[in-house]
């Protein structure tokens, strides 16, 4: 789902880029305020595996193929969508400068739709739907609904450019997304999220994840 | 828990970042991807060549994952470095903005 520079108009890249800025900053001052040395061996391997993933692309049929995103990965580790945020934000820098995958222009877009659009509602969902369901059912229907939604993003965006028709647009990015978000998203971060809950319950616990005000403020009382 | 164990975590990671980056070369689908594959169906005929004729705004070093001349080895290295350059981006932001515990 990499929109490359000629897919949009110059200036309308450019008021993605402005769209997606607040969210990169507020990104980083997650990172900030949430970072210790605890939490970044975690955030690197994510980061470092989730550009190696998005290297794998997975047939669906059709002659067409797909791959991870991992947005939606990262919140559910964090407990925030802002990690998935930051997350994205650095796999897409290098994606675009060093191997072309992803305009440079087209980067504010690219940040918006894999970064924050997967991101927030893949997490949401998540929590939505952990209660009721458990983290494995909860975290692939999280993962597939952020994926399938930032593809029909991306197809009015492409409307919106000129570049795809609506119609054509909406059912061939949302037919392709349902499939690559069932196998690519869906069931890799299912996957690993169920593995992490055996192996490293702790990390999904929110005192680990989310600090709540109220923690701390007790911490630095 | 332990920082041991989020450093068991973090080589786990590494490990499996780079056997993807191995495999992917040979493994990966060469399809288009799901924004290509819907540009292809969709969009007509003059616009695309136009399309397929822009050039990227910044030429990367190594494009579409390949080192020119150095086929399959070219392309796990590729990932491979690309992959280092995430983990190292990542631990240099962890230093800047990490807090000490």
């Amino acid at each position: 789902m990499h929109i490359p520079d000629s897919f949009i108009p110059l200036s309308q890249a450019v008021i993605y880029w402005i769209i997606a800025l607040p969210f990169i900053i507020t990104s980083m001052k997650w990172a900030k305020n949430e970072l210790d040395e605890m939490k970044v061996p975690i955030l690197a391997a994510l980061a470092a595996g989730i550009f190696a993933i998005q290297a794998m692309n997975i047939p669906i049929g059709m002659g067409t193929s797909g791959h991870m995103v991992g947005a939606a990965l990262v919140a559910i580790v964090f407990g925030s969508p802002w990690a998935g945020v930051l997350v994205l934000t650095l796999v897409l820098i290098v994606q675009g400068f060093a191997f072309g995958d992803g305009g440079v222009t087209t980067m504010g877009a690219n940040i918006l739709n894999m970064g924050v659009i997967s991101g927030f509602i893949g997490y949401y969902t998540y929590i939505a739907l952990r209660k009721s369901v458990g983290t494995s059912i909860a975290s692939f229907g999280g993962a597939w609904l952020g994926l399938f939604i930032s593809a029909i993003a991306c197809a009015i965006e492409m409307w919106i450019a000129g570049t795809f028709p609506l119609r054509a647009g909406l059912m061939a990015m949302g037919t392709y997304h349902l499939i690559i978000g069932f196998i690519g998203e869906g069931l890799i971060t299912s996957i690993v999220i169920t593995a992490i809950a055996k192996s490293r319950p702790d990390l999904l616990e929110d005192n680990f994840t989310a600090r709540p005000e109220k923690n701390k403020k007790e911490t630095h009382a | 828990m332990s920082r041991k164990s989020n450093v068991k975590f973090f080589y786990i990671g590494i490990a499996i970042a780079f056997l993807l980056a191995v495999l992917a070369p040979f493994l990966a689908s060469s399809d288009p991807d799901g924004l290509e594959s819907a540009a292809g169906g969709i969009v007509e005929e003059s616009k695309m060549s136009q399309i397929e004729a822009t050039e990227p705004v910044v030429s990367s070093p190594m494009p579409d994952y390949s080192i020119e001349g150095l086929g399959k080895g070219g392309e796990v290295a590729a990932i491979a470095v690309g992959t280092l350059a995430v983990l190292a981006i990542s631990l240099g932001l962890g230093k800047v903005f990490s807090k000490k515990i």
